[in-house]
């Protein structure tokens, strides 16, 4: 009896003896703006940007000179807005994106992400003809497009 | 012929069956005169390794009395009373929680002890309860990019009465070195039954409950020194 006192002891000490919170499993924690490009002759048709340039105002260029139809960009935690510069070729196409970051605590592993908040969108529309929505509430995952751009 | 053979068997198994029987005849056994008594009493201790833990772990300050009452041959009231702070240093947080704790419960001894000694090795169940203050020194938000870095946010928001309940189920020797003096070593794996959580954080240290992990659940150890102050011996 008291020998399996004992032998029950030990083995609920070793079967939970194992964490797995020591690691940050999720990627991307904080998400990422997803942009989708359509044809604005037949709205649902996906339709690639050739030869697209991306990079925020005073940054890097993110993508250079690729073709494609779908892209996810980062967006700056620290102010209210980014504002981004599409370029199809030579034609810079400005797209500004205004927001209220908040940082949201994820685990012990992962820390603090910034979800954003109150996003609204506007564009200069040289290349791109409209978008769809003009505003979100909050910008929480990037497991599908935020926002539909027409070309 | 045959049945000459059986009835001459037959007549073996009942002869022997017979003559296994026996009057029992009752000797008197006298009770053993000596019966070594052992004594009953509160006893009482400090966890060592928790000072010695404090001096030389930077993040870490705490301090235990530990104290048990004995209540019959086997079970042991059992009571932890401490005060601990821990800076817990994570890859996107810093944080500090402060607080008091009490755990309740019981030792079951599981020993059989030799002659008059008192030894013991046992399991044992606590209840805990902590009160604390939490305090968030300081975080990097983790933007997993490195296009728009992210500043530290270094405003310490400090969320104070949050408490713990949780369960602990010991195990554990004691020892005893010199009259009445025992050093003893447990450990116990604990499980969170509640907590009152800081807004937009999460306890990761209750004081007596250590590390909080993922599961909710935790592990600690003792090692204590303590005296016995018998009040009789049965």
């Amino acid at each position: 009896m008291r020998k399996t006192i004992v032998l029950l002891f030990l083995s609920i000490i070793i079967i939970s003896a194992c964490e797995k919170d020591d690691f940050c499993i999720q990627n991307p924690i904080t998400p990422n703006l997803v942009l989708r490009f359509y044809d604005a002759n037949n709205r649902d048709a996906l339709k690639s940007v050739s030869s697209f340039y991306v990079w925020a105002e005073g940054k890097d260029t993110i993508f250079k000179n690729v073709s494609t139809d779908s892209i996810y960009i980062p967006l700056n935690s620290q102010a209210m807005e980014t504002v981004y510069n599409f370029s199809k070729g030579n034609t810079v196409n400005k797209f500004m994106i205004k927001y209220t970051p908040e940082d949201e605590y994820i685990s012990r592993s992962c820390g603090f992400r910034a979800i954003f908040n109150e996003v609204t969108f506007t564009s200069d529309n040289t290349w791109i003809t409209d978008f769809t929505p003009e505003t979100v509430t909050s910008i929480d995952h990037q497991n599908e497009a935020h926002v539909q751009i027409f070309h | 012929m045959f049945k000459y053979f059986i009835s001459f068997y037959f007549l073996f198994v009942f002869v022997d069956g017979f003559t296994q029987e026996q009057k029992v005849v009752l000797k008197e056994t006298k009770k053993d005169s000596i019966v070594y008594k052992s004594p009953y009493g509160i006893r009482i201790g400090v966890d060592i390794s928790k000072p010695i833990l404090s001096s030389i772990d930077r993040l870490y300050s705490g301090f235990e009395i530990v104290g048990d009452y004995r209540i019959s041959k086997r079970f042991f009231l059992a009571t932890e009373l401490g005060f601990e702070e821990k800076i817990s240093e994570e890859d996107y947080t810093n944080s500090t929680s402060k607080g008091r704790y009490v755990r309740l419960g019981f030792n079951y001894n599981t020993y059989e002890n030799w002659l008059d000694m008192n030894n013991e090795i046992f399991v044992g169940y606590r209840y805990g309860f902590s009160i604390f203050n939490q305090t968030l020194n300081s975080y990097a938000p983790n933007v997993s990019s490195t296009y728009f870095p992210a500043n530290i946010v270094n405003t310490a928001i400090t969320q104070s009465r949050l408490n713990a309940h949780w369960s602990e189920f010991v195990f554990g020797f004691k020892v005893e070195t010199f009259k009445n003096f025992f050093v003893s070593a447990s450990f116990s794996y604990k499980v969170l039954m509640s907590a009152k959580e800081p807004e937009n954080f999460k306890t990761l240290f209750s004081p007596g409950f250590n590390r909080i992990f993922e599961s909710s659940t935790g592990f600690g150890f003792n090692y204590t020194v303590s005296y016995l102050i018998p009040f009789k011996r049965k």
